[in-house]
């Protein structure tokens, strides 16, 4: 029963290589993210979350760096890459075509100098320009103008791309047509994300956006490709929780029309339990459980998954809070690495870290307790 | 957990600020170019104490350089170096060599008292300015305005030459106006009301005392001295727009407010709080501007506007090449007298600037990190 | 803080720095950028009004220094021969120039004359001060015109390349470059470089123009639409006017190009590294765009903004002279003037001569605010 599966990370290892020492920041984790779901990455802030999802998108910053693993992007036609070894120019066609990305603090993540619709209109200059030379030249057509010159020129980009003929002549005239339609688009793009005044907002600049209006204006961006995967790091905590909920509304509905997988990152176990299909626990810098979104409140096997949900405050039960903080991944415990806060330690944890194994139907868990149980099964 | 005593609260509140500045030496110990910053003002800094040793002076005031007299009698041009004359002689025989070495002495005599006290009076009304804002704040930052859109070298000269040799400082007006400044703050700021009334009191005696008997003591100023002056009142507003935009941003942070509400004085929020807070960027700032400085006191000595002509000083030795821009052979030939006094200036000037920028390197992200 | 300006040395170390801490503080760093723009005539008035301020400002503060030289010195300004007076006849020419006046009824005189567009004899160059400026500063300008966009330019490229390589041989060798080219005294670089290229090689005189060639430009025969010869000698149809002062202009314009561009190499590469880090790039890559467009379109218009401003105010320093200089190459220009006369206690002209540079530095202002709000449109439309 072969699952499709959309990407695929095995055993991918980052360090960061600081002042301060050399941070063991993945430790060889392992996750599957399917096509159309959407997959939660819950964890405490440090634990590596953003890191793996700027991995999959192989913007690790320096000093950081991809040690080791793999990770296997399964195309639509077929083609599997796999991410890690890919060549430069190969991967900049995935980034914000196969795979985008939208980020915590909106306005941070836009170019302040320049517009909303600049900015989209670039992405969509990037990934679907042949589109658009299409159309333009189609509503050239219609208008009777096809033999003008601006039409040739729109011909010419489309046959031959890359001659520095082309580019200067594109240079030269104002492409009204071509611009005419991307305009068109950038609107029907803002409306979708749900922007009530499209045509204002497009000649926003980004500081004059509230937080709600920029982070749709980044999904926009984002989704203007329509692509397989959308990675979306923490993008509704620096927003109110009314706003955040409609932008959560959004995603779903986007979920629905574009059929993307969403790796949703977060540290708020409410927003799980509203959008996520399936989630993923992660701890210091290791994938600690994976499940159903249901399976994973009801029965949640991984100590730490026990504690964090315990430690949500609910009116009339007592507070339950882990103890101690989370580790230095400069020298994280030996073992596995919850083991100094684990109400559970067995001598084996101090030693062995547990790998991620499937105990029941689609329910991964990282821990010896339930190890031991399978070997005995056995 | 107890604290055992006054000498352990001490200790611990100090320990952070210990780590941090270990830190900072750790980390410019490892560029490679403030080392070398550190060590060129280092050498220059024992160049300074042993001047004494390295050109031993021949007369009563070591700052005269001296000339040649046999030399002088036998030919007024310049003489190469030779054995007699490390570094060589100019014109009327004033030795290079001795310039150059007591010349560092006044190069971070200007340096540092010229930063030092456009600092302080900087810092006075940078932080006035900012701390309390509406009016105080507009008057003050017009005339700063007006100083920096100033031609400054211009003003500087202008202000050297006017400035009168013998100063008379009158002691009894500059503690009217000291005292009055003191009391005024502590009058906005509500506090102290004992310090107040004996500050009170300290102006109304000397009230007395200027109308009928000011104290004034005449200051003699060497011609370096008022450059020195000028070069201060030139640069303090440059200063004080700077400490006006730090403590701008330091009063909006949130332990300022929390000091407010945990009711510290003004006075202690300003010196405990926000000035240590402001002091990365000030010692960057500084560190740089004192090869400026030299370089503009060298610039006025050149011009002809420093030291006085046989006063040992790095651009006073440099003008007397002057005479001959005009005599291509003679500039040629006699290269000794600008080349070497130029070398020096350039490597001190260089050492605070290399130190300076490694200190911005390392400081600028622990600002940032804040 | 250094001297705004004049020092054509350290011009505006003062704003350098507080341009760099202020790409912290994402606070505009000019101190008249506080000003919302209502609109952009609004804002133009207002600047103009405050550069009346600013030159009423400037000439009261130098009226009130010279007020502390004895009148008799001051006096000495109105004397035909310096030996041939007594202290008597100084004070009694005192009386008659009204230097014994009260402070506030000199300065009104002067200022009403002032206004009436006369702006005193400059008996340093022994001409009204007006005619001295206006005669000497287009070789100023000559030396301003050809530095200017080699050292704004080189040093932007400079910058960036610095700032892309970082840590690699480029950077390296840019930042050494720049620190000890901060470090020259540049009437000691002017001094070499005369020494070298004119003493030893004989190529390149100092003096603004050669003496057979002024003579020319100086007779009937020439005529002086823009009173600057680089120009003049095109339109005259006499090239080699033109060539020959570009030779004389070759070392002063090297060594304020040195000295400048490495101020603007070292802002352009802090601010450069500033925008890399921001978090917009990071959406730039994740975009898919390639390294150049990232850094090109997007981090470079962002750190242009300082660096814009800064080479403006650098410029209006340089245009208000360049007193060193001018003086190590006997050039002839504004610079040179103005520092003559303050050594002579030219009191008009020192003053006239403040107008002007106090003047220029509010237009450079005003101008660079303008370019500031066109470059960043948080400042626009705020």
């Amino acid at each position: 029963m072969a699952e499709e599966t959309l990407i695929e990370i095995k055993d991918l290892v980052v360090r960061f290589y600081t002042y301060a020492g050399v941070v063991e920041a993945l430790d060889g984790i392992n996750l599957k993210i399917k096509p159309g779901e959407i997959l939660g990455l819950v964890g405490e802030t440090g634990c590596g979350k953003s890191v793996t999802s700027l991995s999959i998108l192989r913007l690790v910053p320096p000093p950081g760096k991809i040690e080791s693993g793999k990770i296997i992007l399964n195309k639509r036609d077929g083609e599997n890459l796999n991410i890690v070894d890919l060549d430069n120019e190969l991967i900049r066609k995935i980034r914000g075509k196969e795979i985008s990305m939208i980020f915590q603090e909106p306005k941070a993540y836009l170019n302040p100098v320049y517009t909303v619709e600049d900015q989209i209109k670039e992405s969509l200059l990037l990934h679907r320009k042949e589109e658009f030379l299409m159309r333009a030249l189609d509503s050239l057509k219609k208008s009777g103008k096809e033999t003008s010159f601006e039409a040739k020129i729109y011909e010419r980009m489309l046959k031959k791309p890359d001659s520095i003929l082309t580019r200067f002549l594109a240079k030269l005239i104002p492409k009204k047509v071509l611009d005419e339609e991307i305009r068109k688009e950038v609107i029907n793009l803002l409306k979708s994300v749900g922007i009530a005044d499209p045509e204002r907002v497009a000649k926003m600049y980004p500081f004059e956006l509230s937080g709600g209006m920029a982070q749709r204006a980044l999904i926009a961006m984002a989704l203007s490709s329509n692509p397989l995967m959308l990675i979306a790091d923490e993008p509704t905590t620096n927003l109110d929780v009314t706003i955040q909920a409609q932008i959560l509304e959004l995603i779903r509905q986007l979920r629905e029309n574009y059929k993307s997988s969403i790796l949703y990152i977060t540290h708020d176990l409410g927003v799980v339990a509203e959008i996520c299909d399936r989630v993923a626990v992660m701890y210091a810098g290791n994938i600690v459980e994976v499940a159903d979104v249901y399976k994973l409140f009801k029965s949640p096997l991984h100590p730490y998954t026990k504690g964090l949900l315990g430690s949500i405050p609910r009116p009339g039960q007592e507070f339950i809070s882990i103890p101690g903080t989370v580790p230095s991944l400069i020298n994280p415990p030996k073992g596995c690495r919850f083991h100094p806060r684990c109400q559970f330690s067995m001598d084996i944890c101090r030693e062995i870290k547990p790998n991620l194994v499937e105990i029941e139907k689609d329910h991964f868990v990282a821990c010896h307790l339930y190890q031991g149980e399978l070997k005995n099964e056995r | 957990m107890y604290v055992k005593s006054k000498w352990d609260e001490i200790k611990i509140s100090w320990s952070f600020r210990v780590k941090e500045w270990k830190f900072i030496l750790k980390r410019i110990s490892e560029s490679p170019l403030a080392v070398t910053g550190i060590a060129i003002i280092f050498g220059f800094l024992i160049i300074a104490c042993l001047a004494p040793i390295l050109a031993p002076p021949q007369g009563p005031d070591p700052f005269i350089v001296p000339q040649d007299i046999e030399i002088a009698t036998l030919t007024p041009n310049p003489t190469p170096p030779s054995t007699r004359h490390i570094f060589g002689t100019t014109d009327q025989q004033y030795d290079i060599y001795y310039a150059c070495i007591w010349g560092t002495i006044s190069a971070f005599r200007v340096g540092l008292s010229v930063i030092i006290i456009a600092l302080l009076i900087g810092l006075v009304i940078g932080t006035l300015s900012a701390y309390y804002g509406g009016i105080i704040d507009e008057i003050l930052m017009r005339i700063t305005d007006i100083i920096i859109a100033f031609p400054g070298l211009l003003l500087a000269m202008v202000m050297a030459i006017t400035f009168p040799t013998v100063l008379p400082l009158d002691i009894t007006l500059l503690t009217l106006i000291i005292t009055a400044i003191f009391s005024l703050t502590l009058i906005i700021s509500k506090s102290r009301r004992k310090l107040l009334l004996a500050i009170l009191a300290v102006f109304v005696g000397d009230l007395f005392l200027y109308i009928y008997n000011p104290i004034i003591i005449p200051l003699n100023l060497s011609k370096l001295d008022k450059v020195l002056i000028s070069l201060a009142l030139v640069s303090w507003p440059g200063y004080a727009r700077l400490i006006r935009s730090e403590v701008l941003r330091v009063k909006s942070e949130d332990f300022v407010e929390a000091a407010k509400v945990a009711g510290c004085s003004t006075l202690r929020i300003i010196v405990k709080h926000i000035w240590p807070n402001t002091i990365y960027s000030l010692i960057i700032v500084s560190t740089l501007d004192i090869g400026s400085i030299v370089l503009t006191a060298a610039a006025l000595s050149f011009l002809g506007i420093g030291a006085e002509p046989n006063f040992a000083d790095w651009g006073q030795i440099i003008s007397r090449s002057r005479n001959w821009i005009s005599r291509p052979d003679l500039l040629v030939a006699n290269y000794h007298t600008f080349l070497i006094p130029g070398i020096f200036i350039t490597l001190f000037v260089l050492g605070w600037n290399l130190l300076g920028d490694a200190l911005r390197d390392v400081l600028d992200p622990m600002i940032r990190r804040r | 803080m250094l001297l705004l300006g004049l020092s054509e040395n350290q011009a505006l170390l003062g704003d350098l720095h507080r341009i760099i801490f202020s790409l912290n503080l994402n606070t505009p760093p000019l101190f008249f950028l506080q000003i919302k723009m209502v609109s952009l005539l609004t804002y133009i008035v207002r600047r103009l009004i405050l550069l009346t301020f600013v030159l009423l400002g400037v000439t009261l503060l130098i009226f009130a220094i010279t007020m502390l030289l004895p009148i008799e010195v001051r006096a000495m300004l109105y004397a035909r021969n310096y030996q041939h007076i007594s202290p008597q006849g100084l004070r009694e020419l005192a009386e008659k120039y009204g230097l014994t006046r009260p402070f506030h009824e000199q300065y009104f005189t002067w200022l009403s004359q002032v206004l009436q567009g006369n702006l005193g004899w400059a008996k340093s160059s022994s001409q009204p001060v007006l005619e001295a400026m206006l005669s000497r500063w287009p070789y100023t300008f000559e030396i301003v015109i050809l530095a200017a966009p080699i050292m704004i330019f080189l040093g932007i490229y400079l910058g960036i390349q610095s700032a892309i390589h970082k840590d690699g041989i480029i950077d390296h060798i840019c930042r050494i470059l720049s620190i000890v080219g901060w470090s020259l005294p540049s009437f000691w670089l002017g001094l070499l470089l005369l020494s070298v290229f004119y003493g030893l090689l004989g190529w390149l005189p100092p003096g603004p123009i050669s003496d057979e060639l002024r003579q020319i430009r100086d007779s009937s025969l020439f005529i002086r639409y823009t009173r600057i010869d680089l120009i003049d000698g095109l339109l005259n149809g006499y090239p080699q006017i033109t060539l020959d002062v570009l030779k004389h202009a070759i070392l002063p314009v090297v060594v304020i190009v040195v000295i400048n561009m490495a101020l603007l190499v070292r802002v352009m590469r802090s601010s450069m590294l500033e925008a890399l880090n921001k978090p917009y790039i990071v959406t730039a890559r994740a975009k898919g765009l390639d390294e150049k467009t990232v850094i090109y379109k997007h981090a470079r218009r962002n750190a242009l903004i300082p660096t814009v401003t800064l080479s403006g105010m650098l410029v209006a320093g340089l245009l208000g002279g360049l007193v060193i200089t001018e003086t190590v190459f006997a050039f002839g220009g504004l610079g040179q003037w103005a520092a003559t006369a303050a050594l002579q206690l030219d009191i008009p002209a020192v003053l006239g001569y403040a107008m002007l540079s106090a003047f220029l530095f509010v237009i450079a202002n005003l101008i660079v605010d303008i370019m500031y709000a066109y470059l960043d449109p948080r400042i626009r439309l705020e």
